[in-house]
Formats: C-alpha cells, sequence, structure tokens
C-alpha cells in the first residue's frame, strides 16, 4: 500500500516530477497530434475515394477505349438486377482547357459522363457550386449564358427559372449561416450583368441589360474543377472570376480505336461553363473538366462510325461505371460483374478483327479501393514513418525520464533507508519508484491527451493564425496533401494506444533506478542527517 | 534467566574502505531480558550503532548469531527478516529519519502502510488512524496531526519518530542516541517517554555515549574494543582508551 500511497504524495509534493510529467505529456501530444493528422488525412484519402467516381469499374486501362460497353451494361443490370443499380459509360481523355476572354489555358483531364447518372453513383453533387444554390439547373446539354436584369422596382433579378431555384434552395437549406453568407456576397447577382458587354456578341444588346434572361449561342456545358479555373482565398473559399455561362474552350485529340492519332488537326471544342465541382483532392480538382459523354464521344470520335468498307465500327467508352445497391458487398459484387465479364468477352472476341482484341482482353473489374490502393498505400506507409519518427523521437523523452528518476532516487536514498528501517523490502521499495513513474506516465498522458487533442480539434485555426503572422508559416499546402483543410479528428483508439505506450515507456524508463533504489543500503542511508 | 528476548552471540563486524579495514565489532555479545531497559555505552566510533543496527536486522554480521525469541534472525529469509524489521523492532534514530512529504499521522502509520496490501488498508484504515491517535495522544502531540516534520521542533520530531516505531507494538525497541542531538530539556522528555513505556513493558535497548542519558537504565553495558565488557548498574561510564576501533592494513 505505501508503495501507492508515497508514489501518489511524491508526485504532488515533488517539483522534480513536474518536469518527468510535462516530457511525458508533450510527448504523448505530439506523437497524438502526428497520429490524427496522418490518421485522419489516410481517412480522408479513403472515404473521398470512395465517392469520388465510382464503387466499381471496369476500365482497360487503354486511351482510346473499348467497345461493348452499352452491351455489357444492359447484360449486367438484366442478369445481376439484386446487385446492380446502375451503369453508365465514361470517357476519359487528356487535352487543353482555355478561356477564350482571357487566353487563359490550362492542362486537363477530360471526363465524359451522362450527368444525371453520374450524379448518382457518387457525390460530385455535394461539391458542385452553382447546383448548390440553383439546385436542378446545372446540367452538361445546350445551354446560354444567363444575365441579370432589373425588375420593375429596379432590383437587381435573374431569370425566372434560376429564381425559383434558388427560392427552393433557400427553403430546404438548414444552414442558416450559409444563406446569410449567400445573400452577404454581392458576387452572384452582380457577376452576370457585368461581363455582358465583354464577349456575348450583338446578341446581348438585342436582349439588353434590363432584362434577366439568358444570352449568348447555345452550346454544351462544362463543369470545370474549382482549382482549375479559380483562385483559394485563405479563408478556404474561392474567388470566381468567370460568370457562369462564360464561353471556354478544350481541345482534344481524337484516337482510333488502335490508339494511333487520327491524322486530323486536334478538336477545338467551344464550351459553356454550367459550374464548378470541388472534390477535395487537389489533384483531381486542379486538372479536371466534366463534359457530356455523347457530345464528347462524338468529338473524340469514339462513336460508332461508318467504315470505308461498308457497315460500322463498334462505339467505344474508357469506362464502364458500375453502382451498386446498399448493403450488397462490394467485393462479391466485383467478383460476379467480373465472372460476368469473361463468359461476354468470350462471345465477343470471335466477332472482332484480332486488332481490336486487345483492349477487350485488357479489361478489368476494380472496385474503388482496388483504383486507390496504390495512393491509400503510400499514405498508409506515410503514416508510419511519420509516427515511427516521432515515437523514435520521444525515446530521449524516455531517457530523460530515466534521469529524472536517477535525481529522484539520489535525492530519497535516506527515505529509503528509513522505510527499509521500517520493513520494507527492496522489491517493495523498486516499486516504488516504478509505481511513481506509472503515475508519471499516467499524469503526463492524461495531460498530452487533452493537449493533443484541443491542438488537433483547431489546427486549422492555428495554422490560419499562423499563416496571418508569416504566409512562410502555412505548413499544410493544398498542392502536397491534397486537402484544402487539415483533418480535425482524434480517434479514441489512438488516443489509448499512444496513452498505454507512453505509460509503459514511463516505467521502462524508471527500471534501472528503480532497482538501484531497490539495493540502497539502509545502514549507509541512515548514518548521517 | 528464561525471559531473554534478544541474544547477540559473539557478533563480529568488519567494514572494508578500499584498503583499509575497520574492525568495528570483535565478538560482542549481549543478552536483553522482556521488559529491560538495557544500555549500551561506549566511545564515538566504538561500534554502538553497528551493533543496533545488527540487533535489528539492518545490517548483517560477519560471525556470530542474533537471536530474538530463540529464532536466528540471520538464518531467516530476507523477507522474513523484513517483517521482523516491520512487526518485532522499532528503531528510533538520532536524526529522527522522518519523511519530509508526510504529515505526522502519516509518517506513523508508515509501518502499517508497510505491512499492508491496497486491499487490507481499505478495511484496516480507521482502527490503524484510531490506534495512531492514541500514540499521538501518549507522546503528547494530538493537535499536530497534519504538520509536517519540518514544521515540528527537534524533540516534537523525536517524539513523533517514537510513535512511529511503536505504531505495530514491536516487542523491541531500538533507540540510538534518541538524545543526540536535543538540549537536555527536551532529551530529558524523550527519555521520560522512553521511562514510561517501560514501564508498560516495552523492552528498549538504547544506544548512547552519555553517562547523564545512561543513568535511566536498568542495566547498561559498554562497548569497547568492539566486545561488550558488562557494568554494573548505576556505576558511571568510563571512556576507555582502549574503546577505538582498531584500524588495519589488509
Ligand atoms: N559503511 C562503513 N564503511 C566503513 N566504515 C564504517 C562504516 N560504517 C561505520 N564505519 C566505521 O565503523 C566505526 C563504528 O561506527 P558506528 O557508527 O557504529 O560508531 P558509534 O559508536 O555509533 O559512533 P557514534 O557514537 O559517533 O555514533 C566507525 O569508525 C565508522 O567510521
Ligand atoms: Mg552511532
Amino acid at each position: 500500500m505505501y508503495k501507492w500511497f508515497l508514489a501518489w504524495r511524491y508526485l504532488h509534493t515533488k517539483l522534480i516530477a513536474l518536469f518527468g510529467v510535462a516530457s511525458v505529456t508533450l510527448c504523448v501530444a505530439m506523437v497524438l497530434v502526428v497520429l490524427s493528422v496522418m490518421g485522419g488525412f489516410l481517412d480522408t484519402v479513403r472515404s473521398r475515394s470512395k465517392g469520388l467516381h465510382s464503387q466499381i469499374v471496369l476500365d482497360s486501362g487503354f486511351l482510346q477505349g473499348f467497345p461493348y460497353y452499352a452491351e455489357f451494361g444492359e447484360l449486367v443490370e438484366e442478369e445481376l438486377p439484386e446487385v446492380v443499380k446502375l451503369t453508365s459509360p465514361a470517357i476519359y481523355s487528356y487535352g487543353i482547357f482555355r478561356v477564350p476572354a482571357t487566353s487563359y489555358t490550362k492542362p486537363a483531364r477530360i471526363l465524359g459522363v451522362r450527368l444525371d447518372e453520374y450524379l448518382q453513383l457518387n457525390e460530385m453533387r455535394k461539391g458542385l457550386h452553382y447546383e448548390r444554390y440553383y439546385p436542378g439547373t446545372t446540367h452538361l446539354g445546350m445551354q446560354q449564358m444567363p444575365v441579370a436584369g432589373f425588375d420593375a422596382n429596379g432590383d437587381m433579378q435573374l431569370a425566372q427559372d434560376l429564381r425559383e431555384a434558388n427560392k427552393k434552395w433557400r427553403q430546404d437549406e438548414k444552414d442558416v449561416d450559409s444563406i446569410a453568407n449567400f445573400d452577404a456576397e454581392p458576387f452572384e447577382l452582380s457577376m452576370y450583368p457585368k461581363v455582358v458587354p465583354t464577349n456575348v456578341g450583338s446578341r446581348a444588346f438585342a436582349l439588353g441589360p434590363e432584362e434577366p434572361g439568358y444570352i449568348g449561342r447555345e452550346k454544351h456545358g462544362v463543369i470545370v474543377g474549382c482549382d482549375l479555373l479559380n483562385s483559394r482565398r485563405s479563408d478556404g473559399n474561392f474567388d470566381r472570376h468567370l460568370a457562369r455561362g462564360t464561353d471556354v474552350a478544350i481541345t482534344l485529340l481524337p484516337l482510333t480505336s488502335r490508339g494511333n492519332v487520327t491524322g486530323e488537326p486536334p478538336v477545338r471544342v467551344p464550351l459553356r461553363y454550367a459550374d464548378d465541382s470541388r472534390t477535395g483532392i487537389f489533384e483531381i480538382d486542379s486538372m479536371s473538366v466534366y463534359v457530356d459523354f455523347d457530345f464528347v464521344q462524338h468529338k473524340l470520335g469514339m462513336d460508332a462510325q461508318d467504315l470505308v468498307d461498308g457497315g460500322k465500327s463498334d462505339a467505344r467508352a474508357n469506362q464502364l461505371l458500375v453502382g451498386i445497391h446498399d448493403g450488397v458487398d462490394l467485393d462479391e459484387a466485383a467478383a460476379q460483374i467480373r465472372e460476368l465479364w469473361a463468359g461476354f468477352v468470350e462471345t465477343k472476341l470471335m466477332d472482332v478483327s484480332p486488332t481490336d482484341r486487345y483492349p477487350l482482353t485488357e479489361v478489368s473489374v476494380m472496385t474503388w479501393e482496388d483504383m486507390q490502393r496504390p495512393l491509400i498505400a503510400a499514405v498508409e506507409k506515410e503514416k508510419i514513418l511519420v509516427t515511427f519518427l516521432f515515437a523514435l523521437i520521444s525515446i530521449v523523452a524516455i531517457v530523460l525520464l530515466g534521469c529524472i528518476f536517477f535525481m529522484i532516487v539520489e535525492k530519497k536514498t535516506r527515505d529509503i533507508g528509513i522505510m527499509k528501517a521500517i520493513g520494507a523490502s527492496s522489491r517493495g521499495v523498486a516499486g516504488l519508484f516504478v509505481a511513481y513513474a506509472g503515475a508519471v506516465g499516467v499524469t503526463g498522458s492524461i495531460l498530452g491527451l487533452f493537449i493533443g487533442s484541443l491542438f488537433v480539434w483547431n489546427i486549422n485555426d492555428i495554422q490560419d493564425f499562423l499563416a496571418n503572422l508569416n504566409p512562410q508559416l502555412r505548413v499544410w499546402s493544398p498542392e502536397i496533401y491534397s486537402f484544402d483543410t487539415i483533418p480535425e479528428v482524434v480517434k479514441k483508439a489512438d488516443a489509448i494506444w499512444v496513452a498505454a505506450i507512453a505509460v509503459v515507456s514511463s516505467i521502462v524508463g524508471s527500471l534501472i533506478p528503480a532497482t538501484l533504489a531497490g539495493r540502497v543500503w539502509p545502514v549507509q542511508a541512515l548514518r548521517y542527517e | 534467566m528464561s525471559n531473554v528476548i534478544l541474544k547477540a552471540r559473539s557478533v563480529h563486524k568488519t567494514y572494508t574502505m578500499g584498503k583499509a579495514e575497520v574492525r568495528v565489532l570483535r565478538g560482542a555479545s549481549l543478552e536483553a531480558q522482556a521488559g529491560e531497559f538495557l544500555v549500551v555505552t561506549g566511545a564515538s566510533g566504538s561500534g554502538k550503532s553497528t551493533l543496533l543496527h545488527i540487533l535489528g536486522g539492518l545490517d548483517i554480521p560477519d560471525q556470530g548469531a542474533v537471536e530474538f525469541e530463540g529464532h536466528d534472525v540471520f538464518a531467516q529469509s530476507q523477507m522474513a527478516r523484513n517483517t521482523y524489521r516491520n512487526r518485532q523492532v522499532g528503531f528510533v534514530f538520532q536524526f529522527y529519519h522522518l519523511l519530509p512529504e508526510l504529515n505526522v499521522l502519516e509518517n506513523i502509520l508508515m509501518p502499517k502502510l508497510v505491512s499492508h496490501s491496497a486491499l487490507s488498508w481499505l478495511t484496516g484504515r480507521g482502527q490503524a488512524k484510531l490506534e495512531a491517535m492514541d500514540l499521538l495522544d501518549r507522546v503528547g502531540l494530538r493537535e499536530r496531526a497534519g504538520h509536517r516534520p519540518n514544521e515540528l521542533s527537534g524533540g516534537e520530531r523525536q517524539r513523533v519518530a517514537l510513535a512511529r516505531a511503536l505504531i505495530n507494538r514491536p516487542a523491541l525497541l531500538l533507540a540510538d542516541e534518541p538524545t543526540g542531538n536535543l538540549d537536555e530539556k527536551k532529551g530529558a522528555d524523550i527519555l521520560d517517554l522512553l521511562s514510561e513505556f517501560n514501564e508498560a513493558g516495552q523492552t528498549i535497548v538504547m544506544v548512547t555515549h552519555d553517562a547523564r542519558v545512561a543513568a535511566r537504565a536498568h542495566r547498561r553495558i559498554e562497548l569497547v574494543g568492539g566486545a561488550i565488557q558488562s557494568k554494573r548498574d548505576g556505576s558511571p561510564s568510563v571512556a576507555d582508551s582502549d574503546s577505538q576501533p582498531t584500524h588495519a592494513l589488509s
């Protein structure tokens, strides 16, 4: 009993114990912060990857795509109705994104999708800007540019349908702040008429800026990654430089079914800026451009085409996206689809010319986890590495603790003699110091968890504060870490592990001094005052 | 007499400091009767403390034996000796040796804490505190129970040390110059207390080089040249020129 009693008493009467507690506290806080941030990073990569594209993807990995995607899509939906919710084709290609009015150009990853289906496959809708405030108005079909005008009272207004969409959003929105923020930003309304004279041509004047409505030639819409077009403010929002409906263009490089460049000049496709999309992953948001599947398929020459010798070539897509019903095991579903595809390809291979077989045989069925595995594995390794590094630093703290206990034992030699004189055993005295170390470890861990958690929960505020002092201090760069904010979650399991290891480490650090304490020769210790 | 509770038989103890050997005890023997107040005198450095430590099982003799109630203390296991120190023996030192972080009551309870597990302490705590307060009463420090040792005078500290030594009702109280650090009045108070406890049946073996202190004892023996020379009751202590331990080179 005296062990616990004295350990506790030493803990809160000895100043030196505070240094031990402080070193444990700092280490625990440090490791917890690292673990939480890296773990949060990993989880974000995981969860964002999941809602990013599609649960299951059939992909050949070939830029020219593969045929029979539509036929197989129907087959899958027919054969596995319990498993498959919907299928949708997709095309990806690379090209140049350009804003003609400003000569702004960027490399772009072009994704051709059927937007209504695509939005059911993932969480893209959450990241659409105009779709949020004007629900139901974002599409990739033919569209004009919306412009604001003035009503009878001289108030600025948008066209009827946009006004109603916005009203609907106001009714459904639960977050009152976001409505206030929207109204406080004069940008949404004022941006439209401001752009009118610059680039919509003579028809703008025919309609006149006074009446709200739509102007300009009808063009297909395009959704642009938010980092491709806009500049990010330090508060995490974006400055949008283009009005909705502004003319943009992409330049494409069509490939033949064998992957040859067609030989014709690159295709320039005029489009209208319909919306911007934010997935939260920087690589995607700074590169991606979403256009209508059928439109881009045609522009890339991947649709069915007349052949010189009569007949038609098969339409191609790069991917077939498969959405799965809730509650269905993803890996099982993928296995079933894989089996179905194997049988399907078997029958098809007969029909195609040998040169066209290759992309077909290369198609693989992947879950989102399969696709993101390299990225996730890399982040996992990074997490382990960084945690390991910090744990290594913590060993310094264990040595420090050992020194502190050594000093305590030195100072307490006489008291150890007293305890032995009244019957304490060597093991009991050693146990006292181990218990003391445990108490230091527990106290330090609790404080460390508390401080570390506070730090993690406010880490973005801290970063903003530092960045305000000096922009160089902004350590979390979205270019490097993919996400615009630092993860702020502390996991219970992490906390328990860190605390447990800290307590064990403190005890280990005290073992040598404790053994020495047990060996104190009482007669020697008691001889003098 | 059959009532001997402590018996030391030809105890030898030599300390080695580097190459120098200090032969402190050279065949010291003594017997203490139950209920006796025995005083061991001797010049400074004659080995009184060493002898007392060996009697209490704190130090180990090179040769010879110590028997407590017929059992050889040093033939027992280390554990049994710890228990011996905790239950059968109470120590009082010249320098009080209280634990500075604990208050008076807690210091007195220390021997109890040592022998209790956390669980048995929960149930025995109340009784132990009562006994401690009772002892504090007897040494006249009831109101100081919550004070830290550094808030007490030397005499008060020694009374606390005495209460601590007696909390487990040991058969044997070993006192090493308990008045050595106190002025005459305070020293006399402590000696009065010791006599009081002795009259109540406590066996005491006390070590001192102070003749006046020694006068309180039933029986005095002297440590000279590492061995015991018996003295008759009441006769004054004589510092023997031969009492210095011999220093020899090995
Ligand atoms: N650990 C030790 N190592 C070396 N010599 C020691 C040790 N302990 C005691 N001595 C020596 O043994 C001798 C006896 O010491 P001890 O303390 O027993 O004497 P004492 O009679 O109690 O003296 P005092 O009256 O001053 O307390 C002294 O000469 C001392 O220097
Ligand atoms: Mg002495």
